[in-house]
């Protein structure tokens, strides 16, 4: 009996010690597990995204339209706009002065940044590619969005790992095969092996047409064309005669018009109190309005919302701490991007574009009083942006330079804006076909119908022989401006190493980024780009 | 070790019938009273204890002492501190009286992990600091109760915030991915909170500096062990009260030295018209008020000691302090002949804080002297209502006025606190004892913030939609403990015996939090923290945020057994060894095993130096696991992602690494303890070893899809020496002055690192972004602060830096910072090469003096507010100017240079108090008073010039504009650096009553 009572005793005790040690660890304040495989979505009023929400969700999160990623590298490396070291304020350790100046170097943190959140979205494309819930549609827009991404490596830091989702490791690629796989991938996705001018897209899984929200046929063919247009860059091998088809396909589809007379939306900036402030925007003002939804003009946008879909931060980003007052914005702008001085003169008076895309002049606030800056470095105490500006570092004024205001504000917006962001519109491709005629034809000439396209929107006179490579330059940067094209514009025409504002002549080396030094470091094989 | 399985098996049935039945053990009682042998005066606290197990006593007030033992007892040994102790055979005594005589070898019983032991029979480094040698006056975090006192012991409290807590640290970092304090024992309660603890009651601390004492406790005891035994009720004795009254008024010691308002004007500033000294207009005297009772006693088999404890502390920032109600019982009693004893022990807090806000410190410092408190004040008019009748300098960025944010705002907190443990022994035979311990500590925090519609600090006053803004935050923490262990003891021979411990250990932690913040309130007439519902927030989608957070069952399991050897009561050797679990680490090496092994040598016996009192050389080693805090270390994390659309989707935030494993840290210590006359002296030298240290790191995002993920990733050593020395100046009956010093040093390498080498730690806004202080790099010494030098003014007032490779460039931009060709180097270090305290004990008679003087040297802080505001930046001129005496007239533009690095060596009187005792007579009521007066802070001599030169350990980053600082995630391998958030120190005057009744 006692006997029977000790073995009991130690088996319980046993028992005991079994129970006790379980350590299964389950994080249930976590997420662990991707529910977007399942296609868990919530369907919205505008239809959804389904399984690629988190995907489509990328565009926004990448850097597109807010500050220390991809848009910064991409605008402040260029004769477009600039960040001035105001005392201490945006100094920042001289990380601008040196984006400003092509001094970057390989441990500069946007450029780290803006690989970091390119990878992340490609990452998410490829958790749903490998799922094997998407349908054959979802499948081609997922492809088709994540060679967009590798195009912005591609153009930023050329060589770089194709991973893919049954390729978790290679080895880093060369820049001319990440062209062939962007190239290959958008084709697929189109379901044609090249581009003619005969092509028949009906075989594509991807919409004819449709929401600017969901990779369609004209979004993809699109990104052909900004491909094509710059494969010498990427490959030596110029391939114009294609991005004019891929161009010339999209605008003669007729699926999409240029916002013109009779395209206009509320101006939601609009001061009661402020008479010169327009009842509604018109044409090029209203495609990047912050009710721009749905514009004509748009073929596939990067959809910003204050509340569901933020990362566009331009309010903050470009104004003036008093600017907070001109539109009640909930948050004090932090007074960082601005204009060079050439680049705003180089638009003639009556521009629409020009009056579009900056803010300038003395300002007044909600009710119409002069909007005060209390702490002025002028003898002035009335805010007022001028296109001069003083210097670059160390003292730029505080007022200086024209604000890139494109993306335009609403009254008592938020820090995140509601604008969309367009990747691919009609007005681009106009040019692209331009340009790319021109360069087959060896003559600007012939660029001149397409491009005056788009200046009698802009309420300018139009070209009549005078156009040259030069002013195709500057025309395409008063219509990019503001929409990270300038970098590569820079680089194709072979002037990103000129000099201007500011700016020293810059090594040839200085066209392709450097890898991230904490990528390198990682461990994962990656090399250098020549001349770091 | 060879353990007799049958007499284990017969333990655990025992404690069970122990339930069931009622045992007699044949047994007498043996009585007496200690005496001093010189002078005939009774010891009270005299430590009786039967040879060869565990059952003890001590005397009593009387000196007398009552004890039970078995019928095999064959002896009794008594020991007390700084008396030699004594071994007597029972034989057929039942009373023994005993004369001890002083001046002897200590023999002291030191509390270690899982039991006790002789101090001479320890052999790793440990120090016991008792209750007299706690610095006094007010303290308001019992970690400050060892500033200074233990070498080899960090405490820093920078500034003295009343609610800030200590950065506790012990011979250096011990691991790099978390900020890991050593881990505190609560009279046997594993993990419990030091909160919960109120200095009054502490009776002594222990401090397990080694990994051969700390291995025992495994993973979490891998920073170090603080074991705390908090006071008892006195066996045999009656209900005896005792109360403890302060009465204290603090000041601001130190404040940041800027430019008035006329120098301000003279030097281009912005003149706003008027003059206001705004850390004046933000500080005051701080009162505070502590009173304790306890009631403590015994009668038969019982003890018992009762406190309260109530703290009322205002800091030298307006609107900031706390008021505190600690209570606690300690219960132990004995039965069946004290073969089961029972102890029990709880406390319970409750603090309500109001915590300010530091932010105020940091504004005064660089509000304009010119801009007036009140709007109606403005050269201009100024829409004063909508600022709460306060002026504020709109347009600006990182500028609000001082008065306002402390005086509209509320910041306030109230945690509650509860702990309680019980043992439960049970003494099979007189050589095994059988031990199960459970525990559980809840901690509950509600913090609350409301900034009303007129602050525009947080408040958002200048948002015509946005204005207000109430927070919450609710915080759960919670552990459990379940030990059972046995212990077993043997006399082998007179001089030689064996004691063998082993157990098990459940150790579960949880967490939980919610946070909820909205705004948008109607107006400012009232505090609508307590009426979110008028939140306009709730008509708008996105604007309230809300967060929580729960963690899994985090889980510690270990088996553990050791073994206590001393032979010929000379030689001794300690080995243990533990098996441990943890749910932090991926699946396949989540166990771990660390063995600890020490040996110590009484060599004085052998060698019998004349007038050698001690000598004593040891030697131990251990290894522990370690582990950073955060879950889900080897786990996945995703996040959810909205649709614009109304979908929902995730993504990855950081990756899966299933392969983690243990961090282990490897230490040797070796130590000599040398006594002769009046002189004694401790020496530790010690060398760390942790490998596999667990870090968040950059991994290759094209790989991974995302760039973050844990891994072992690197080694690091630290290698240290601890001196403690004391001498008995004057050593009479009347007078006596003794004074001891102790002395630490160490020195932490990085070894092996993710990469070869890194900047980190961020100077901040507005500007300065981008500008990394720190570097570490793999080889070199942790700690380093790294930059440019400066070398006078140029041309628009911008600093000219050195060529220090003279290679005829200057390469000092950020961006360059680990170029080698960069004119880059070390400025200085923030970790001391040198601490020390200097404890000074004076009695005269009824009179008693204590001063205690504390410093480190060769430590550097970077003097954030320097590097900011003392530049005369023309379009910064509506700050005021930093003004110390290293201003660099004409430079105008901020950037960080060695010139803001500066040394901050120091030596203060941190303490000096001075007391009176009264007696009465033996039939008075009153058994005894004391009355004390207390100064801190009293002088420092320092040429640092910012308000407190004592080492930043760690760093919390930078926040600006009006933004939160993250104190949850302390950065320890960037030390030095002194943020303009910190509190300013403050100095103290105390006036303290001890009454015993």
């Amino acid at each position: 009996m006692i006997k029977l009572f000790k073995y009991s005793i130690i088996f319980s005790l046993g028992l005991l010690v079994v129970a006790c040690t379980d350590l299964e660890e389950d994080l249930v304040g976590d997420i662990t597990e991707d529910f977007s495989e399942d296609g868990v979505n919530v369907d919205g009023p505008g239809g959804s995204d389904g399984p690629l929400t988190a995907l489509y969700a990328e565009l926004r999160n990448s850097g597109t339209a807010n500050h220390g990623g991809y848009y910064s590298i991409q605008e402040i490396t260029t004769d477009e706009m600039f960040i001035g070291a105001k005392g201490g304020d945006w100094f920042d350790g001289g990380d601008l002065i040196r984006l400003h100046q092509h001094t970057y170097t390989a441990n500069h943190p946007f450029i780290n940044g803006a690989w970091v959140a390119t990878y992340n979205a490609i990452a998410t494309a490829n958790d749903n590619l490998g799922s094997g819930n998407l349908n054959e549609s979802e499948v081609a827009q997922a492809r088709a969005v994540r060679a967009y991404f590798y195009w912005r490596l591609l153009d930023s830091y050329g060589r770089v790992k194709l991973v893919t989702e049954n390729d978790t490791d290679p080895p880093q690629a060369s820049r001319e095969d990440v062209f062939a796989f962007v190239e290959s991938e958008l084709l697929a996705a189109l379901g044609i092996s090249e581009v003619t001018a005969d092509m028949d897209l009906s075989a594509s899984p991807l919409a004819d047409g449709g929401s600017a929200y969901t990779m369609n046929r004209y979004g993809a063919l699109g990104l052909l064309a900004k491909l094509y247009l710059n494969a010498e860059v990427y490959t030596g091998m110029p391939m114009y005669d294609k991005a004019e088809i891929a161009a010339s396909f999209v605008i003669d589809s007729g699926v999409y018009v240029l916002c013109d007379e009779g395209c206009s939306v509320p101006n939601l900036g609009r001061r009661p109190d402020v008479t010169t402030d327009p009842a509604t925007l018109d044409g090029y003002a209203a495609v990047f309005a912050a009710n721009n939804e749905g514009n004509p003009e748009h073929i596939f946008s990067v959809r910003y919302d204050e509340v569901n879909g933020p990362g566009m931060n331009f309010s903050q980003m470009n104004l003036h701490y008093s600017s907070q007052f001109t539109f009640n914005f909930q948050e004090q702008p932090w007074n960082g991007y601005a204009t060079v001085e050439e680049f705003y003169n180089s638009y003639e008076d009556g521009d629409k574009r020009k009056e579009a895309s900056f803010i300038v002049g003395p300002q007044l606030d909600f009710s119409g009083s002069a909007l005060l800056d209390y702490a002025a470095d002028d003898d002035d105490i009335q805010l007022n942006y001028t296109p001069e500006i003083n210097e670059l570092a160390p003292n730029s004024s505080r007022e200086a330079g024209a604000r890139p205001a494109k993306f335009s504000f609403k009254q008592f917006g938020r820090a995140e804006m509601d604008n969309d962001f367009p990747i691919v519109r009609l007005g681009e491709l106009y040019l692209i076909r331009a340009e790319a005629r021109a360069r087959q034809a060896d003559n600007w000439a012939v660029a001149e119908a397409d491009v005056n396209v788009l200046r009698e929107r802009a309420g300018v006179d139009p070209y009549n022989g005078q156009l040259t490579e030069d002013e195709f330059l500057a025309e395409r940067g008063r219509e990019m401006f503001q929409e990270t094209a300038r970098r590569t514009d820079l680089i194709r025409f072979g002037r990103y190493n000129d000099t201007w504002w500011e700016k020293p002549v810059s090594e040839p080396f200085k066209n392709i980024f450097p890898i991230p030094q904490e990528q390198i470091n990682s461990g994962g094989g990656l090399t250098q780009n020549p001349g770091y | 070790m060879k353990l007799n399985f049958n007499s284990m098996t017969r333990g655990v049935v025992l404690v069970l019938a122990l339930f069931l039945c009622n045992f007699t053990f044949a047994q007498r009682t043996i009585t007496g009273t200690v005496t001093d042998a010189e002078t005939g005066e009774t010891l009270i606290g005299a430590n009786v204890l039967v040879v060869g197990t565990s059952t003890g006593t001590i005397t009593d007030f009387d000196g007398t002492y009552s004890l039970n033992v078995s019928e095999d007892a064959t002896a009794l040994e008594f020991s007390y501190t700084g008396y030699g102790s004594q071994r007597i055979e029972i034989g057929s005594q039942t009373v023994i009286d005993i004369a001890m005589s002083a001046g002897q070898q200590l023999e002291e019983v030191v509390v270690v992990g899982y039991g006790s032991q002789k101090e001479k029979e320890i052999t790793s480094s440990v120090t016991s600091v008792s209750a007299e040698e706690f610095n006094q006056g007010p303290i308001t975090d019992p970690a400050q109760l060892l500033q200074g006192k233990v070498a080899g012991l960090q405490v820093y409290n920078r500034g003295g915030d009343p609610n800030g807590r200590s950065v506790i640290r012990l011979r250096g970092i011990s691991t790099v991915g978390a900020n890991t304090e050593p881990l505190v024992v609560v009279d046997g309660i594993i993990g419990a909170s030091l909160d919960n603890v109120d200095p009054n009651d502490i009776e002594s601390v222990t401090v397990l500096k080694d990994g051969s004492a700390a291995a025992i406790y495994g993973s979490r005891g891998s920073a170090g062990v603080i074991l705390v035994t908090t006071r008892t009720g006195q066996k045999g004795q009656g209900v005896q009260f005792s109360y403890n009254g302060q009465l204290g008024a603090s000041t601001a010691f130190n404040s940041v030295p800027v430019m008035s308002a006329e120098e301000f004007v003279a030097a281009g500033g912005t003149d706003l018209g008027s003059q206001t000294n705004w850390t004046d207009e933000v500080t005051r005297t701080g009162i505070t008020n502590v009173h304790s009772l306890s009631a403590s006693g015994g009668s038969g088999n019982t003890n018992y000691r009762v406190s309260g404890n109530y703290r009322n502390v205002d800091g030298i920032l307006n609107n900031s302090g706390f008021e505190q109600f600690n209570g606690r019982v300690n219960l132990s009693t004995k039965a069946f002949n004290d073969r089961v004893s029972l102890d029990f022990n709880s406390s319970f807090t409750n603090r309500n804080s109001d915590y300010g806000f530091n932010e105020a410190l940091r504004y005064a410092v660089l509000y304009n002297p010119t801009a007036p408190v009140f709007g109606k004040d403005a050269p201009f008019p100024f829409a004063s209502d909508q600022y709460g009748g306060y002026f504020e300098t709109l347009g600006l960025f990182d500028s609000f006025n001082p008065v306002s944010i402390i005086e509209q705002n509320r910041n306030q907190g109230k945690r509650t606190e509860v702990t309680y443990g019980a043992r439960l022994g049970y003494r099979i035979t007189d050589n095994l004892e059988v031990s199960g311990r459970v525990a559980q500590q809840k901690t509950t925090l509600a913090n609350r913030a409301y900034y009303p519609t007129t602050s525009l600090f947080r408040g958002n006053a200048t948002s015509p939609t946005r204005k207000g803004r109430a927070d919450f935050y609710d915080e759960i923490t919670s552990f459990q403990l379940y030990e059972g262990y046995a212990t077993y003891v043997n006399d082998i021979g007179s001089r030689s015996n064996l004691r063998v411990t082993a157990g098990y250990s459940y150790q579960q932690n949880n967490f939980e939090s919610t946070y909820l913040s909205l705004g948008d309130f109607p107006n400012n007439i009232q505090d609508y923290g307590n009426l979110i519902q008028t939140s306009q927030d709730l008509q708008n989608a996105g604007f309230i945020q809300a967060n929580s957070a729960v963690s899994p069952d985090e889980k510690i399991i270990a088996f553990f057994a050791r073994a206590n050897f001393s032979f010929d009561d000379a030689i001794f050797l300690n080995a243990s060894v533990r098996r441990e679990g943890s749910t932090k680490l991926g699946e396949d090496n989540r166990w771990g095993i660390f063995p600890a092994l020490g040996v110590g040598v009484d060599l004085n016996r052998y060698l019998n130096f004349n007038r050698v009192d001690l000598l004593k050389v040891r030697l131990g080693y251990g290894v522990t696991g370690s582990l950073p805090g955060p879950n889900g270390l080897s786990q996945p994390i995703r996040q959810v992602v909205n649709g614009a659309d109304g979908s929902v989707s995730t993504e990855l935030i950081r990756a899966a690494n299933p392969d983690l494993k243990w961090e282990e840290k490897a230490e040797l210590n070796f130590g000599v303890e040398f006594g002769m006359d009046r002189f004694t002296a401790t020496l530790d030298l010690y060398n760390r070893d942790i490998s596999d240290f667990i870090l968040e790191r950059t991994v290759d995002a094209a790989v991974f899809g995302v760039d973050r993920r844990f891994e072992n990733a690197g080694r690091l050593t630290t290698q240290g020496a601890e001196l403690t020395l004391g001498y008995d100046v004057v050593n009479s009956s009347k007078v006596s002055w003794n004074t001891g010093v102790v002395l630490s040093t160490y020195k932490t390498t990085l070894e092996e690192y993710v990469i070869p080498q890194e900047i980190r730690a961020n100077l901040g806004a507005p500007g300065q972004n981008g500008t990394n202080l720190i570097r570490v790099a793999e080889g070199e010494e942790i700690g380093q602060i790294w930059g440019p030098v400066y070398a006078g003014v140029g041309e628009n007032g911008a600093p000219l830096l050195s060529d220090i490779n003279g290679d005829g460039q200057v390469i000092g931009d950020q961006g360059n910072a680990l170029n080698p060709e960069a004119d880059f180097q070390v400025l200085g270090n923030g970790i001391p090469d040198l601490e020390f305290g200097w404890t000074n004990q004076l009695r005269l008679g009824e009179w008693s003096v204590n001063a205690f003087f504390r410093g480190a040297l060769g430590h550097s802080l970077v003097n954030t507010f320097r590097a900011f505001y003392e530049p005369r930046i023309s379009s910064q001129s509506s700050y005021n100017f930093v003004n110390t005496e290293l201003v660099e007239e004409g430079l105008t533009a901020a950037q960080f240079s060695s010139l803001y690095v500066e040394k901050a060596d120091f030596f203060k009187l941190d303490n000096l108090t001075i007391s009176r005792s009264f007696s009465f007579a033996k039939d008075s009521a009153i058994r005894g008073l004391t009355v004390s007066l207390t100064g801190q802070n009293l002088f420092i001599l320092t040429n640092y010039t910012g308000t407190d030169p004592e080492p930043a350990l760690v760093d919390y980053g930078s926040a600006d504009n009006g933004g939160e600082v993250d104190f949850s995630n302390p950065d320890v391998l960037s030390p030095g650096i002194d943020r303009r958030y910190n509190y300013f120190a403050s100095r103290t005057f105390t006036l303290g009553v001890n009454l015993n009744f």
